[in-house]
């Protein structure tokens, strides 16, 4: 199982969606996760698609090819520049 | 210049503490540092550095004072609306603490400004372009870049002390091709707290770098204000980075 946390604002685009994958298939990937909630949450998915937004694995950022493993916790953090 | 009288009144909560003292009064009175930016984030840091001593202070901003700016640009009045952001500041800064000397660019950022040696750069813009800009400047004279960055209800800041970190800079979080994200301040709004909230912890983290107390080159701390929620992350090195992807370290 790996944990799924949408930050700030995405968390309201997120309110229905998983906050865990059970089952982890091999090679998942943040960007396969990404894929995934296209058919379910199109506009969380097209926020997620955004330039800028960065992602997680256990507190650190990581390319969104960058392969998952059983007990991660995976963060998604949208983009802020505004100053 | 040594501190004389008047600053040891002024100062006296700092120079309580034994972590910051008379040296580390003097070293903030020593520094030069340059604010990029004079918007919701640079208010608060142009205050606190100002307030807190630090000797000599660059102001950069070509934009000039506007209605929309005063719910959360905190160094303006409604009187003000029309002139230069950085003359505002100048002027409130120096009522604030006439110890310090306020320089004004009232342009965008470009190298001449940053060639300047400033002993630190703070980053309050609001566009990718001007923080890669900065971020280059500092990483090629080794000294210490703080960038925050707000829209809505959230946060983010990072800093990197490259005069001890050659490794990891802001063009490895960024992909420097990135196109600008599609919400910001002017688009999407924000809450003004928000702002100084962030901008209160860039001064902060300014504060540690000039008295030698910042040890997270390149960690990244968020803030979810509508939640209430902190996240504190470490970014890594990204070996093709343009910048820094060569340094051996």
């Amino acid at each position: 199982m790996i944990n799924l946390l949408f930050f700030g604002r995405l968390g309201d685009l997120a309110k229905d969606a998983p906050t865990c994958i059970a089952s982890l298939e091999p090679d998942t990937t943040p960007l396969g996760i990404r894929q995934m909630m296209k058919a379910d949450h199109p506009e969380l998915s097209k926020a997620l698609s955004e330039p800028q937004v960065l992602v997680s694995v256990n507190k650190m950022i990581v390319k969104w090819d960058e392969p998952l493993f059983e007990g991660d916790e995976l963060a998604f953090l949208p983009p802020v520049t505004g100053g | 210049m040594p501190l004389n009288d008047d600053d040891f009144m002024r100062y006296s909560r700092h120079l309580l503490m034994d972590d910051i003292g008379e040296v580390g009064q003097q070293r903030l009175s020593d520094a030069r540092v340059l604010i990029v930016g004079l918007g919701g984030l640079g208010c608060p840091v142009a205050l606190y550095l100002a307030a807190a001593g630090v000797g000599q202070i660059g102001l950069c901003d070509p934009d000039h004072v506007d209605i929309t700016n005063l719910q959360r640009q905190v160094l303006y009045r409604t009187d003000d609306c029309g002139r230069l952001k950085v003359d505002c500041a100048k002027q409130a800064l120096e009522a604030l603490n006439p110890g310090i000397v306020v320089s004004v660019f009232p342009r965008e950022i470009g190298s001449e400004i940053l060639a300047d040696r400033y002993d630190l750069v703070v980053d309050c813009t609001d566009n990718l372009e001007a923080r890669q800009i900065m971020n280059r400047a500092c990483y090629s004279q080794e000294i210490p870049f703080v960038s925050a960055a707000a829209v809505v209800w959230e946060g983010q800041l990072v800093a990197f002390d490259f005069g001890h970190f050659r490794s990891l800079c802001f063009d490895c979080i960024i992909d420097h091709n990135s196109a600008e994200p599609m919400m910001n301040c002017a688009n999407s709004g924000v809450v003004g707290p928000v702002l100084g909230i962030m901008g209160s912890m860039q001064a902060t983290t300014v504060i540690r770098l000039l008295l030698g107390y910042f040890e997270q080159h390149g960690e990244m701390t968020r803030y979810d204000g509508k939640r209430g929620q902190w996240l504190s992350i470490h970014c890594n090195r990204n070996l093709d980075c343009p910048t820094c992807g060569s340094a051996s370290d």
